[in-house]
């Protein structure tokens, strides 16, 4: 489709309203990140008389240096990419040996399964159900009970059963002929053409337990907790960081602290996010065609 | 709940043959559809906890059968109409507000000309769907702080009004909430529209104009229709998902004093079981099962509208 084609007619006052609109909405997208970095940025003492708005005043390191500094930042940070690395790294295995034989609709009991996996999207055990099943099988209070109950997400799963399913019969076939058994396609044939699919879903995983913090709330000891958790905590005043706290400069220093968590802890995302989004969009528009 | 077995019982030879042949894909789908059943299922039988009183340490489906009496406390209960009213409220006016504000977006990303502007706008509106709901909370309460919060200080410069302390008063919850939710995901939830505007036959657009239409009608008879379908889908998906309102994000903007307006069924569940001193679990369940049927019927009733209406379903 040619866009030049498309817009043949001229309308300067809707081009421009929709110009507007849209630099509206890439302004309230970045200003807010912009506000913080600017805060975490400032001394205490320009955040204390109210100069600070998108450019930091009073520029210093400051409020990065007592959040190094504190040592339970780098322990959940630690806490953090345990769970996503491995909890992503687990998911993974589980969804892709689970979506090589589902994707496969000749197979006797596929369509059941399929079933019942779409069935559990709309309805399931609620929170407390899912609460007392893992206390009773005795995870609360480990890493497991983070790593491992989320591992197979359902539109996940559904989205690599549809990129499957889109590499030709042929190709299996072949393999099969050649001797392979389907452990065999499965590795050598399938995954790699499954690259793309994977690091979709290898990073919505990803993003999942890097925001987590409210499983990690009511599965973890406090020693076990990721930064978004002690992010919570610094903000609605559990956690103390550095010489935050009270009122006047100290509550200053403390939105100085606050801003700093929240840029240290959300970068990685930013930083990534352009390089990623490729990935991110195709899962989007492929998981939303139903298999 | 039908618990499939991944082999059915040997008849005849050709049935021999087709195990022989597939056993590996059955081996294969062992591990994952126990684990599935364990964390998916298990806690979906464990809603029984509903009708069956819960002891400590005796695991998750309770110890004696208790009939409906749970259900008949929370439906006796002020506390429960009021977190479900106000889930209703707040998903309602979501709805209403945030399903077209998506639509509209894609159909003005869409009317761009300059295409390196679109792309841009596209990554930058993706980008707040990636972030925490702690993240997004964090910053809504410091840019509304009522001491340093950037808003205050600008209303307060042109008006001189008092600051106020949006984040605690009641009557600014769900606007906030609605706010928040449209920063969030109108950008990712336009992905799906604009592959569909995409996806319009140019043809269509040609004729369309060849019959005289100008832009604001090719959008109103071409773009609009031809997306319909997607919406419909879409509709379908939200509809169903009505009841859960972004649990983790009210959690975070919970505070007593707003707590009349912000108390939905998923908060009240979790201050009556997990968050609570004395936790009153099959309760909490009876609470938890009620909102998932209505959920199911939901989807169910949503489904079925849409394809009497437009013979599109999802399922």
């Amino acid at each position: 489709m040619n866009r030049s084609t498309r817009i043949k007619e001229k309308s300067p006052v809707l081009d421009a309203l929709i110009w507007l609109v849209m630099l509206l909405v890439l302004l309230a997208c970045i200003v807010p990140f912009l506000y913080i970095i600017a805060m975490s940025f400032s001394s205490s003492r320009a955040i204390l008389n109210n100069r600070v708005s998108l450019w930091p005043v009073g520029f210093n390191t400051e409020a990065y240096r007592q959040v190094f500094a504190y040592p339970n930042f780098f322990r959940a940070y630690r806490n953090t990419l345990f769970y996503t690395g491995f909890g992503t790294l687990i998911a993974l295995t589980m969804m892709v040996i689970f979506a090589y034989p589902l994707s496969k609709s000749r197979l006797k009991g596929q369509p059941i399964v399929m079933k019942m996996v779409v069935f559990s999207m709309f309805f399931g055990g609620g929170l407390v159900p899912n609460y007392l099943l893992l206390t009773s099988l005795r995870l609360t209070g480990t890493v497991f009970a983070m790593l491992l109950p989320f591992a197979i997400n359902q539109f996940n799963l559904i989205i690599l059963i549809n990129f499957i399913k889109t590499i030709p019969d042929e190709l299996e076939e072949a393999a099969r002929i050649d001797g392979l058994n389907y452990f065999g396609i499965l590795v050598r044939i399938i995954l790699p053409l499954l690259t793309a699919a994977i690091a979709t879903v290898g990073l919505y995983t990803a993003v999942f337990f890097w925001n987590d913090w409210f499983y990690s709330l009511i599965y973890l000891k406090s020693d076990q907790y990721p930064v978004m958790l002690l992010l919570r905590n610094i903000v609605n005043g559990t956690t103390m960081v550095g010489e935050a706290g009270g009122v006047g400069e100290n509550a200053s220093v403390a939105i100085a602290i606050k801003s700093a968590v929240i840029i240290t802890s959300t970068l990685p995302i930013i930083l990534l996010y352009p390089f990623l989004q490729k990935y991110f969009v195709k899962g989007m528009l492929v998981g939303a065609v139903k298999g | 709940m039908k618990q499939v077995k991944p082999a059915l019982p040997a008849r005849r030879p050709a049935l021999r043959r087709y195990l022989y042949n597939n056993w590996q894909l059955y081996v294969m789908l062992l591990v994952p559809f126990a684990y599935f059943l364990l964390f998916k299922y298990v806690p979906m039988f464990g809603n029984i906890l509903a009708f069956r009183r819960f002891r400590p340490l005796t695991g998750p489906f309770g110890v004696r059968w208790e009939g409906f009496r749970y259900f008949e406390q929370f439906l006796s209960q002020g506390d429960f109409w009021r977190a479900f009213f106000n889930t209703l409220t707040l998903a309602a006016l979501n709805l209403v507000i945030n399903f077209p504000v998506p639509i509209i977006f894609a159909v003005m990303l869409n009317e761009l000309r300059s295409l390196r502007f679109k792309k841009l706008v596209q990554t930058v509106s993706y980008m707040p769907r990636f972030v925490s709901t702690v993240v997004v909370v964090s910053i809504l309460s410091e840019l509304l702080s009522p001491s340093s919060g950037a808003l205050n200080r600008l209303i307060q410069g042109i008006t001189g009004q008092p600051a106020v302390f949006y984040m605690n008063e009641a009557a600014y919850f769900r606007p906030l909430y609605i706010l928040t939710d449209m920063w969030q995901y109108m950008g990712w939830s336009a992905i799906i529209y604009l592959a569909a505007i995409t996806g319009i036959s140019a043809d269509l657009f040609e004729a369309a104009r060849i019959d005289g239409a100008g832009r604001f009608q090719l959008i109103w008879y071409v773009t609009i229709p031809s997306i319909m379908p997607t919406i419909m889908i879409m509709f379908i998906l939200r509809v169903g998902h009505l009841l859960s309102v972004g649990f983790e994000k009210i959690l975070l903007m919970y505070t007593p004093s707003n707590s009349m307006v912000s108390d939905v069924i998923d908060t009240y569940v979790y201050r009556m079981s997990i968050a609570a001193t004395a936790p009153q679990y099959s309760y909490a369940t009876a609470i938890g099962l009620f909102s998932g049927i209505v959920g199911l019927v939901l989807v169910s009733s949503a489904n079925l509208l849409a394809r009497r209406l437009t013979g599109e379903s999802i399922y």
